[in-house]
């Protein structure tokens, strides 16, 4: 008898562990992306060169150094909470940005202002490609926001899909490497 | 001049970076290793990394990166860029009783005059968790990859030490 009741206590107490493990694994699933897109970025030849994250909005900056390349990454976690992530799925908000040094960022970035006046432009939804400049590092970026499942990148446990998230971020950064280049060409730039 | 002011910018960039560029080896190194990051903590000077270990007893392991010296081209040429690394692991257990409020007093006691800055292993004792520190000083130049042999360097460098900390926790560990 006092085997069997030692018995429901410890599968009491594992029961609850896992419910607790449940819970806390939620909240770090965001982080376990930016982790893995670092990884996946370092390995691609990039070098981290800034890092802020208040745990929920993370930032991240990266360099290949030999062609200072850049790639800008902002993710917000959507959904924090369990309740919300079991009904919506895992959710975030990614800005990736690819970065290119030019020599007249002044001029550069004069045009592009000047192209883009409209106050109807939400750059904010999804899919649109806006611009931003570093002047004083004489940077000109293009970016784009997406909403992302975080589901798909992970895989049991801690585990994450990287071939996946690898050529997701490539896709992106080809496109955006390809629209800024050639927007560079035409404004005389590149 | 806006370009000249470009090229010292971003050399100034780069320096001030470097502790950004270890970070980042450190968390392709702890992935390739199977922990992968799950926690970023940069909100004071220093950069702290969280990580889940997918095969070991260890709970979590936590690596610090904290810069002293090289911030600067001054500072950079007379000091190079040296930065504290702490390594802090834990290991959980899942049923915690009143005899490890004992063991606690007992851990507590060993490690008064330890100090995880001169190389030793620091155990603090909470309850179900235990945790051990270490702090090493490094020169970050010699720890940032230049090619796939300085990635196998720095991930030795850091398995020596996540070994060492584990190795003072398994006794703690139950089941």
């Amino acid at each position: 008898m006092s085997e069997e009741l030692e018995q429901i206590f410890v599968s009491l107490v594992d029961t609850s562990w896992k419910r607790y493990e449940e819970n806390k694994r939620n909240g770090l699933m965001d982080d376990l992306l930016v982790g893995a897109v670092i990884a996946s970025n370092v390995e691609a030849g990039y070098a981290l060169i800034d890092l802020e994250s208040d745990g929920v909005r993370h930032y991240l900056r990266f360099e290949k150094l030999a062609t200072k390349e850049r790639l800008i990454f902002q993710l917000r976690n959507l959904t924090e909470d369990l309740v919300g992530a079991k009904v919506l799925g895992r959710h975030a908000r990614v800005v990736m940005g690819y970065g290119t040094m030019t020599t007249n960022i002044g001029k550069i970035w004069k045009i592009f202002k000047d192209e883009v006046k409209s106050s109807m432009i939400d750059s904010n939804e999804p899919g649109v490609i806006s611009f931003d400049a570093d002047i004083t590092a004489g940077y000109v970026y293009a970016q784009v926001p997406l909403l992302l499942e975080i589901d798909q990148y992970l895989d049991a446990g801690y585990q994450v899909n990287q071939p996946l998230l690898q050529s997701h971020i490539d896709a992106t950064i080809h496109s955006l490497r390809k629209y800024l280049n050639g927007r560079l060409s035409m404004s005389g730039g590149a | 001049m806006l370009s000249f002011l470009s090229k010292f910018q971003h050399a100034q960039e780069m320096r001030e970076s470097k502790d950004e560029i270890l970070t980042g080896e450190i968390v392709r190194a702890m992935t390739r290793k199977n922990m992968p990051a799950i926690g970023f903590n940069t909100a004071g000077e220093d950069q702290r990394i969280i990580f889940k270990p997918n095969h070991s007893i260890l709970y979590k392991v936590s690596i610090t990166v904290d810069r002293k010296t090289g911030g600067s081209k001054i500072s950079q040429a007379m000091f190079g860029s040296k930065a504290w690394i702490t390594f802090q692991a834990q290991i959980k257990n899942q049923v915690a009783d009143p005899d490890d409020l004992l063991e606690m007093y007992r851990t507590d006691a060993k490690n008064i005059f330890k100090s995880p800055m001169f190389g030793d292993v620091k155990l603090d004792h909470q309850l179900n968790s235990v945790f051990a520190t270490k702090r090493v000083t490094v020169d970050i130049d010699k720890y940032i990859p230049q090619d796939e042999a300085g990635v196998q360097t720095l991930t030795d460098f850091l398995q020596e030490h996540i070994n060492d900390v584990e190795e003072k926790l398994k006794p703690f560990k139950k089941g």
